[in-house]
């Protein structure tokens, strides 16, 4: 047997391997789906005024996704309601493979003057305070773990999709009271998909490395 | 047996996509990785020049060795990663050897001290805090009464000055001791030019160059410097290139790179330059000619058993080519005859015309006090006049031999402190161990020669709690008072900014705040080479030659070598420099002691027999490693080795043929060739760690040479090889031939397959062997930029290193007795074959080929078959048999990795991947600023610390690129050609500058 048609019917294998594969991930992802559904409900959607954050009780956060961070920032206050460009926090995104976590003095910017509107607010940012004052880091949980063998550019990513890109990948932000993943970044049929549509690189040494 | 595959019951693929997929829905949204840091911690106030994910570099100045190159330092989120040659540094023009770039293991080293420490009574240490340690210091010091020394290295900047005053104020004295100091080199200059100092050379302009055992492609004065101006004159271009002679008892690098190289026992090449400078001045008619008269080529014959014709005939190729240069000097040769040889070739230098044109002097360069100041400094200890001895950066306690006796005197001094950042030899010796800042987290110049000042600056958050000895020394001060009170500046910074603001003055620059920003960019102040000074024969120059002494009366000289990467034993605690094998042995990990041949056969020994090395001062073991670049009446051992501290990697490695060595006495150097041994065999063997497959090409045409005349016609190796009668074998038919080409099409056009929008660069390599000296730079900047794991000795023993690029030597000749040995270098690395054997066998699409011309490893793929690395015919893929990830980088070694590249684990293949990190990172910039990439823009790691130039890395697709150029070349060549694997790497045959016979 020649050794292109060795390659031609490996070819052939693999596609059908491929749509087991696929198979296999849908069941996974409705168990997933089932999962989530029982482990919590959804966040709450902000309705039809998407510029004003819901304001949360207690009671509700205990409901929402994601971890729970040291001080309960909110996403949907800082970049839905006040439309705050997601870059002025992450600073580095445009221009790194990393998007670049704020620092102290980036939070502590607006919250010198800034002390909150209601009661929950204004124990939070007290606590960011605090800790400033005491110079000392906030330890934020990690929401979203690239697994260590790729390597992804956000750089070139916010170049294609626009400032707002991150939503492809991290969901609404600007409507999460707190941050959970909407999407699993390490699902790299997920990343392919998207390079097929635009018909940009798949090529595995592209992040692969 | 089209479709049997859809009928076998479970292959390890789709066993592999149901496990994944049910652990995915177990796991939920878990992902892959699942021990990634947990917490994100934020700046507290963001740094203005640290963008996360984006490397800042930073200029310092090397201090591995006394050259005093400059180095870029890159670091990520505030750690060193990597350290590379600073392009705008005039020593080393943007290269960096293996010793340099290893500096990062120091300041990673697991073997550094953490803290301050005194000893106890019982004779441990003890950590203690930064303030009782200055506390102690101080009220020694106080009560010293003046009786106050100090040992330090040859590094001589504002650091150095500050040490020089503080001292001289305290009423004692500094000694600047440099195991391999020039003393005999300064001594020569002395008698035949009037001038105390060491000369700059310059191999560029050098048509002819002829070393007297300095082996100045690795060790010898500025290394970087030295090959960089060989590359330029004996690497070939424009149809010509310079010759090089090579005079010694054991051939070093430097030889083997040599067009010639004879074997002379040692002292005797003294003759043979006497001999070559009579001949030049009774051509010439120089009035030096009578008194050089007894010299005469048959004498020199006599002594050192080479042809009278040959010495004659080089004696008259060296006067005729112009420019030439000869050299000498060195620890190789440095015998007791060594200031004789060192005269000898200045008077050869002179006759030729060479001072001024590649001997400059004037050039300022960086040495120490010699070994007379440490014998002055030890009568004094003898004598109880060193009531407190400081030792910084310097381990007289290993690098003397035991036999001068300085060990006994050092422990006579009242209270020992050492600023060592290790726990070696001296520093457990001493009674306060005050750790100073690696030269990478501390402020410092550093003044190599005239003209350069290099600066260096911390790069990062200092690693441990150490101190930098400038700060103690001012903290001392301030503590002392008295005559000490002067030095009253706040930190060491504070003075260092100071003194360049009097440079800034001194040089004329009105802005010294703009003077300090640029030299902080540039990594220090260049200004140009000034003219050398005129430089004349001193009266009562003449020209000597004894045999000199040697002690014992063994059979054997010993010849202890300096290791290019070791160095004077510095480099011991360094995995890179352990594990990258010796270039011309090959050897890793271990002491060894080099035999010829000849001698081998006569003693029966063999590779790996272990010999006993005895002489009047005691005996040592090593195993055999025969050698064809050894006199037959020498043995010739590393040094570095033997260390009785000096942390893990290094404590009770290997042995230290220092140890062998009789010398006493008031000397003015230290005569490392200077005994006489004896050998016994043990019986006993040790398998050597070597990584050498086989020391021959067996006619396989992996390292192609062509003689300069064809060459120089532009010939290809093909035309060459007819012109010299010797046409290639046929090795396949026609039709065999035709249906390769037609199965690599077709293979070839395969590789095209999943192409996506766009064109793409081809990338390719080309590697000069007519430039490549086999230095190993490449290898230590792959390691570095790769985080290869280093395996250990056990793991070299069964072939397992992990080395992606590596530099193979074979020898050509020495078939029969007499018959000269050729060395030739071949770097070896992942040729990238467009066709590779590779792809095709891997179940699981590993190994794959780009669209950019690469051959793809996707380790998330690999599931470890090892089918590739059997079929790869150039053997440059590695297996990680073990955990060498978790063993190899032992804490805080971890912190040198390089966050572009994955650590690779247990199970995976791995291989050069033509750094396509870098290659990416670049396109990711390129893309952004929406240009085009230019060729040149970057760079593998390889080709960016290659000190000779040799390797070129581009885009072949790019029609301005240099390598695509470099491709074109008539002397390019592919090896293992026939296999039709199509290289992307091209190297360009050796240009042999034979003898016209």
């Amino acid at each position: 047997m020649r050794p292109s048609r060795l390659l031609r019917v490996t070819v052939r294998m693999m596609r059908k391997l491929a749509l087991i594969g696929a198979g296999t991930a849908t069941i996974g992802i409705v168990a997933i789906v089932l999962t989530s559904g029982r482990s919590g409900a959804q966040a709450p959607r902000p309705v039809a005024d998407s510029t004003k954050a819901a304001v949360l009780a207690v009671g509700d956060t205990a409901k929402l996704l994601g971890p729970r961070q040291p001080v309960f920032f909110r996403h949907d206050v800082h970049a839905g309601q006040y439309k705050i460009q997601c870059q002025y926090c992450h600073y580095s995104v445009a221009v790194s493979s990393e998007p670049g976590i704020p620092s102290m003095q980036t939070c502590m910017g607006c919250h010198t003057l800034i002390s909150g509107s209601d009661s929950g607010n204004k124990a939070e940012i007290k606590k960011l305070r605090d800790v400033s004052a005491q110079k000392k880091p906030i330890e934020w949980t990690r929401v979203h773990f690239l697994a260590r063998h790729v390597h992804f550019p956000h750089s070139r990513h916010i170049k294609a999709l626009g400032p707002n890109g991150c939503w492809t990948c991290h969901g609404e932000i600007n409507h999460m009271p707190q941050v959970y993943r909407v999407n699993n970044i390490n699902n790299m049929g997920w990343c392919v998909t998207c390079h097929l549509q635009r018909n940009v690189t798949r090529d595995c040494t592209a992040c692969h490395y | 047996m089209a479709d049997e595959s859809n009928t076998s019951s479970i292959d390890r693929r789709r066993f592999l996509t149901v496990l994944g997929a049910s652990g995915a829905g177990a796991a939920a949204l878990s992902g892959c990785s699942t021990d990634r840091v947990q917490k994100l911690i934020p700046y507290l106030v963001q740094s203005e020049d640290q963008v996360p994910g984006v490397a800042t570099f930073y200029s310092s100045t090397c201090t591995e060795c006394s050259a005093g190159c400059g180095v870029h330092v890159r670091t990520r989120e505030g750690r060193a990663v990597k350290l590379e040659g600073n392009p705008e540094h005039p020593i080393n023009r943007g290269k960096l050897c293996s010793r340099g770039q290893a500096a990062l293991q120091g300041l990673y080293n697991p073997g550094r001290l953490k803290g301050p420490m005194a000893k106890s009574a019982t004779g441990s240490f003890q950590e203690i805090t930064w303030d009782d340690a200055i506390q102690r210091l101080s009220s020694k010091l106080s009560a010293a009464g003046g009786k106050v020394a100090v040992v330090s290295g040859a590094g001589r900047g504002t650091f150095s000055d500050l040490l020089g005053e503080w001292t001289t104020a305290l009423g004692g004295k500094v000694v600047r001791y440099e195991p391999f100091d020039y003393e005999p080199m300064r001594a020569a200059n002395r008698a035949t030019f009037g001038r105390d100092e060491v000369p700059a050379h310059d191999f560029a302009q050098a048509k002819y160059i002829v070393s007297f055992g300095a082996d100045f492609l690795e060790t010898w004065l500025a290394p970087l410097e030295n090959a960089r101006g060989f590359a330029q004159s004996h690497g070939f271009h424009d149809g010509g290139m310079s010759k090089a002679v090579f005079f010694g008892s054991r051939a070093p690098l430097t030889a083997l790179n040599a067009d010639e190289w004879h074997l002379l026992a040692p002292g005797s090449e003294t003759a043979l330059a006497l001999a070559m400078a009579s001949a030049i001045a009774t051509e010439k008619g120089d009035p030096l000619a009578a008194s050089l008269s007894a010299f005469t080529p048959e004498m020199a014959s006599k002594e050192t058993g080479l042809p009278a014709e040959a010495i004659r005939r080089i004696a008259g190729e060296f006067a005729a080519a112009k420019p030439s240069l000869a050299v000498a000097g060195g620890v190789d040769g440095q015998h007791r005859g060594a200031t004789e040889l060192c005269a000898a070739v200045n008077l050869l230098n002179y006759l030729a015309g060479n001072i001024g044109h590649t001997v400059l002097f004037g050039a300022d360069m960086q040495v120490a006090d010699g070994a007379e100041a440490l014998e002055a400094l030890g009568a004094a200890l003898d004598g109880g006049q060193v009531a407190v001895l400081l030792v910084h950066e310097a381990n007289p306690l290993y690098t003397v031999p035991a036999s001068v006796g300085f060990t006994p005197r050092f422990k006579k001094a009242g209270f020992k402190v050492s600023t060592s950042m290790y726990l070696d030899e001296t520093a457990a010796q001493c009674d306060l161990l005050l750790p100073n800042h690696h030269a990478l987290e501390r402020w410092d110049d550093l003044r190599p020669r005239a003209g350069v000042v290099g600066l260096m600056q911390p790069v990062m958050e200092p690693v441990f709690k150490t101190m930098s000895t400038g700060d103690v020394l001012l903290k001392a001060a301030q503590k002392v008072g008295g005559a000490l009170a002067k030095f009253n500046a706040p930190t060491f910074d504070a003075h260092l900014k100071s003194k360049w603001q009097e440079l800034a003055k001194q040089q004329g620059q009105s802005d010294a705040d703009a003077f300090w920003r640029t030299a902080l960019q540039r990594g220090g102040s260049y200004s140009e080479r000034a003219a050398a000074p005129e430089v004349k024969l001193a009266s009562g120059a003449q020209a000597a030659y004894n045999r000199p002494a040697f002690d014992g009366n063994g059979e054997f000289y010993l010849a202890p070598h300096v290791s290019p990467l070791l160095y004077d034993g510095r480099g011991t605690n360094k995995p890179w420099l352990l594990e990258n094998p010796d270039p011309v042995t090959k050897l890793t990990w271990h002491s060894w002691v080099e035999v010829h041949p000849e001698t081998a056969k006569r003693l029966d020994v063999r590779n790996g027999e272990i010999l006993k090395i005895t002489s009047p001062q005691g005996s040592i073991e090593a195993p055999v490693c025969v050698y064809p670049g050894v006199h037959p009446q020498v043995l010739s051992m590393p040094l570095g080795f033997g260390h009785t501290e000096y942390g893990s990697y290094a404590k009770g490695r290997g042995v230290n043929p220092l140890d062998l060595l009789v010398t006493k006495g008031r000397q003015p150097f230290v005569p490392y060739v200077s005994a006489k041994v004896a050998i016994e065999k043990t019986g006993r063997f040790k398998k050597l760690a070597s990584t050498e497959g086989t020391p021959r090409q067996l006619g396989r045409g992996i390292a192609e040479a062509m003689a300069l005349p064809l060459a120089a016609k532009g010939l290809t190796l093909e035309q060459a090889a007819k012109a010299e009668g010797h046409p290639a074998a046929e090795v396949n038919t026609e039709r065999e031939l035709e249906a390769l080409k037609g199965w690599s099409d077709d293979q070839y056009e395969r590789t095209r397959l999943g192409d996506y929008a766009g064109e793409h660069p081809q990338w390719g390599m080309s590697i000069d062997l007519s430039r490549c000296t086999g230095c190993t730079a490449c290898v230590t900047a792959c390691y570095s930029e790769n985080n290869i794991a280093t395996v250990g000795e056990d793991e070299i023993l069964r072939g397992r290193e992990m080395t992606w690029m590596r530099i193979e030597r074979y020898w050509e000749g020495g078939n029969q007795p007499g018959d000269p040995y050729e060395a030739r270098f071949v770097p070896m690395l992942c040729q990238h074959c467009a066709n590779a054997p590779c792809e095709p066998v891997c179940p699981v699409y590993a190994a794959y080929h780009t669209t950019d011309g690469l051959n793809g490893q996707i380790y998330n793929r690999c599931v470890g078959t090892r089918y590739c690395a059997n079929n790869c015919p150039y053997k440059v893929r590695y297996f990680n048999w073990y955990k060498y990830n978790e063993r190899a980088f032992p804490e805080p070694l971890n912190l040198q990795l390089n966050p572009d590249v994955t650590v690779r684990a247990r199970g995976i293949m791995e291989k050069c991947t033509f750094c396509v990190q870098r290659i990416r990172g670049a396109q990711n910039q390129a893309r952004l600023e929406g240009r085009p990439l230019k060729d040149g823009e970057f760079t593998t790691a390889c080709a960016q610390a290659c000190p000779s130039d040799a390797i070129v890395f581009g885009d072949v697709n790019d029609p301005t690129s240099r390598v695509r150029a470099l491709k074109q070349n008539p002397r390019g060549y592919h090896v293992l050609e026939d296999l039709n694997v199509r290289p992307a790497v091209t190297y360009l045959a050796k240009v042999l500058h034979r003898t016209e016979a």
